[in-house]
């Protein structure tokens, strides 16, 4: 819903913020604020929009030439409430601004506070009224209020009435308009732990937050919000740093202004000056601790409640004040001589108990040059026959002559890295060896471990890794490489040149450079091999020989005297036949053209007729097998049935 | 021995001849041209291999299910059976006859490819 803008996330730098107490992940940098003071400072066109950039840049701290007052004055059209609104907020927002009124205005303004006028309607009423300094009878509004927030149950009603209510005088009943605070804040929907918005909108949030704080402020009593709730809100209303509408800049100044100074809750944002990492060229820790809109907190006082080491998670520091220096909090970190590596800082702030969101979690980087130590090369014989010759070379000079192993001898190099003013032990998370032949611009990299004394090893077994030089032959370069996130001097230093020599019929002719993207070779796909069928004269052949035993059966009843002598030509002997051919005739279509559904269906059809005179027909020759009296009995008893 | 085995045969089709009624031997015909269908159509399997084998299983079932259909009614049409087949008259087994081999054919065709 709200654009994330990832750059100024980059500016508001690498906080982590832990989840235990929630701090504001999103809030206005001066950039921000700069440009929400541009958006409001928009030449205005009309009344409404002078409204908004006025008392939009007044709750900024900003106030606007005398200029505007001739405007609101000759766009004011005094039997508009809506008008009269607009410029009685921006005359008061001005100093020395007067509109004149007249009792027609004044009667239409009182005449606009009832239960029938919209709740918008009624604020504005009431504003102006409040502006111009006219009296206004509290208790009438108040039961106007409540009864256009019973009729009107919406989100954007209720805020009006929240702010109509913090312009009537503290005798009046408020109370069970200062419970709609309450009924609003449940409202809100909570996305992920991190924001809290209305689903009407940035515009909607912003104007509850400092409509709910103007009533609560008015009648003195702290508005029902958690402080979780609050920082959500910050989340909520500050994520978006560009604004579409004039109202929208408008609803998100007027809710900063709010959070920044009001009697209950008010919100604290802090973000390290730059990277949150010192050094010995940087060592103090600078902190800006400020509020919603980028004004530093006067009364604050920081404090680091404990830092500690993320790796061994010893103390460093315990309850350190940081000093104020111009609007700026900072920590001499440095003095307390920490290793380097990361620290995890947890913050308070103090000073004010409207604070909220003022116990911060920090991460900070120590970090130092380092220094290598006792760098020795040598060359030592497998068989330990000749002793090591041991060549110490300074950084970040080069060793002068070059080293020579062949297959029966093992280079070895080692070396301390150190911190270069403490003289404590590094270990760095990059120690790589390179070695590069100039030649053939092969390149291979090895890591330097170090042991239990923190001391770096590097042996090179020129029989044993041949494969990775491909048992090249010739002088490669080595490269000692040093870095870590810590480091503030990442080290390439060339030491030496060592002379490798391989077995020379190992060695490939030419040095082919890895292929990895060329084409690779074809695959071909093979189709399924249709299934071995027999000739088609075999199969010829056995079909009628498979058919030929019909022949065999006809000339079989022939014999045995079958015949059809019985053959009535009754309608139901004839339909039967004819219905009983169509059904085999049906077997041959479904096999060459229907399937199964549309089968069933035609014989349904065929199969009923055929089964309907079927049953006919053959009831009929059943009749023919019953002796004669039994056949006359039951016509008799047919027709006596059908008689009645 | 074999000549009480083919005294036995010959004493067998006589009987067969003499006493059996026409219209079960008109079945009975009609059994022999069905098992030598199914026989044909097994021995062509065996010489030429299974491909397309539901076409096989399809032809010899069929044969099968007729001859199997074909027993079942000269079983309940001969009169020496009367007397375990009270309720069902000729007409009524030849009819089930008819049904059962509707059913069967279309099965036949379905699986016949």
């Amino acid at each position: 819903m709200y654009p994330f803008e990832g750059l100024f996330s980059l500016l508001v730098l690498s906080l982590v913020l832990e989840t235990q107490a929630l701090t504001p992940t999103h809030h206005l940098t001066t950039t921000d604020v700069a440009r929400l003071q541009a958006v409001l400072s928009q030449p205005f066109t009309d009344l409404k929009s002078a409204y908004y950039s006025v008392v939009g840049l007044s709750k900024l701290g900003i106030f606007v030439a005398d200029e505007t007052c001739r405007f609101i004055n000759s766009n004011l059209d005094p039997s508009s409430v809506e008008s009269l609104f607009y410029a009685a907020e921006a005359s008061q927002a001005l100093s020395g601004c007067e509109i004149p009124v007249s009792n027609d205005t004044r009667d239409l303004l009182l005449a606009t506070v009832s239960e029938d006028s919209t709740a918008s309607q009624i604020h504005q009423s009431v504003s102006a009224l409040s502006a111009l300094g006219l009296p206004l009878a509290s208790q009438e509004v108040v039961s106007a209020l409540k009864a256009r927030i019973s009729k009107e149950d919406n989100v954007l009603a209720i805020i009006l009435a929240l702010q109509t209510a913090s312009r009537l005088s503290q005798q009046a009943e408020l109370g069970e308009i200062l419970e709609e605070i309450e009924d609003l804040a449940a409202r809100l929907d909570d996305l992920g732990g991190v924001y809290l918005q209305f689903e009407e909108g940035l515009e909607a949030t912003a104007l509850f937050v400092s409509a709910a704080y103007s009533l609560s402020d008015h009648v003195d009593m702290e508005p029902p919000l958690k402080e979780d709730q609050v920082i959500q809100l910050v989340n909520s209303i500050f994520s978006k740093k560009s604004w579409d509408s004039l109202s929208e800049a408008f609803s998100v100044a007027s809710a900063a202004a709010s959070l920044s100074n009001n009697r209950f809750h008010v919100p604290v944002i802090v973000s390290a000056q730059g990277p949150a990492a010192v050094s010995h060229s940087h060592p103090f820790l600078q902190l800006q601790v400020t509020d919603v809109l980028c004004q530093p907190l006067s009364s604050a006082s920081v404090l680091v409640e404990s830092a500690s080491a993320v790796a061994s998670k010893s103390a460093i520091l315990n309850q350190a004040p940081f000093t104020l220096r111009d609007g700026v909090f900072e920590l001499n970190f440095m003095a307390s001589q920490p290793a380097s590596g990361y620290y995890q800082f947890s913050v308070a702030i103090t000073g004010d108990s409207r604070f909220v969101a003022n116990h911060v979690e920090l991460k900070v980087k120590v970090s130092t040059r380092v220094a290598i130590n006792n760098m020795d090369l040598s060359v030592v014989d497998k068989d330990q026959s000749i002793g090591p010759k041991t060549t110490r070379v300074e950084y970040p000079t080069k060793a002068k002559a070059s080293f020579m192993a062949d297959s029966h001898q093992n280079f070895a190099m080692t070396f301390q890295l150190v911190d270069e003013t403490t003289g404590v032990e590094l270990t760095p998370h990059q120690t790589f060896v390179r070695l590069h032949n100039q030649k053939t611009g092969q390149e291979v990299v090895f890591v330097a471990e170090p042991d239990s004394k923190n001391l770096y090893k590097f042996e090179l077994d020129t029989a044993e890794r041949k494969t990775e030089f491909d048992s090249i032959s010739g002088t490669y370069a080595l490269y000692l490489m040093v870095g870590d996130a810590t480091l503030e001097n990442p080290i390439l230093w060339n030491v030496a040149d060592v002379v490798l020599k391989f077995l020379d019929e190992e060695a490939p002719g030419t040095i082919q450079a890895k292929t990895l993207y060329v084409p690779k070779p074809e695959i071909q796909h093979l189709f399924r091999e249709p299934e071995k069928k027999p000739p088609t004269v075999v199969s010829n052949a056995f079909t009628a020989l498979v058919l030929s035993p019909f022949l065999l059966l006809l000339i079989l009843w022939f014999k045995l005297g079958a015949n059809i002598s019985n053959f009535t030509l009754s309608p139901s002997t004839i339909l039967f036949h004819i219905g009983h051919a169509a059904m085999l005739g049906l077997m041959y279509v479904y096999w060459t053209h229907l399937n199964m559904f549309q089968t069933l269906k035609y014989l349904a059809i065929i199969g009923s007729l055929t089964f309907l005179a079927g049953n006919r027909m053959l009831a009929q020759k059943a009749l023919i097998h019953l002796p004669l009296d039994t056949v006359v009995m039951f016509k008799h008893f047919l027709t006596i049935n059908t008689c009645h | 021995m074999s000549n009480s085995v083919i005294s036995v045969i010959s004493r067998f089709l006589e009987e067969y001849a003499s006493s059996t009624p026409n219209k079960l031997k008109v079945i009975d015909a009609y059994l022999l041209y069905i098992m030598m269908t199914g026989a044909l159509q097994f021995l062509y399997c065996l010489l030429v291999g299974t491909f397309p084998f539901n076409s096989f299983l399809s032809g010899f079932i069929s044969c099968v299910g007729s001859f199997i259909l074909a027993v079942c009614l000269r079983i309940q049409i001969n009169p020496q059976n009367k007397g375990e087949f009270l309720s069902i008259s000729p007409e009524r087994a030849f009819a089930d006859f008819l049904f059962a081999h509707t059913v069967l054919h279309l099965v036949v065709i379905n699986f016949i490819g």
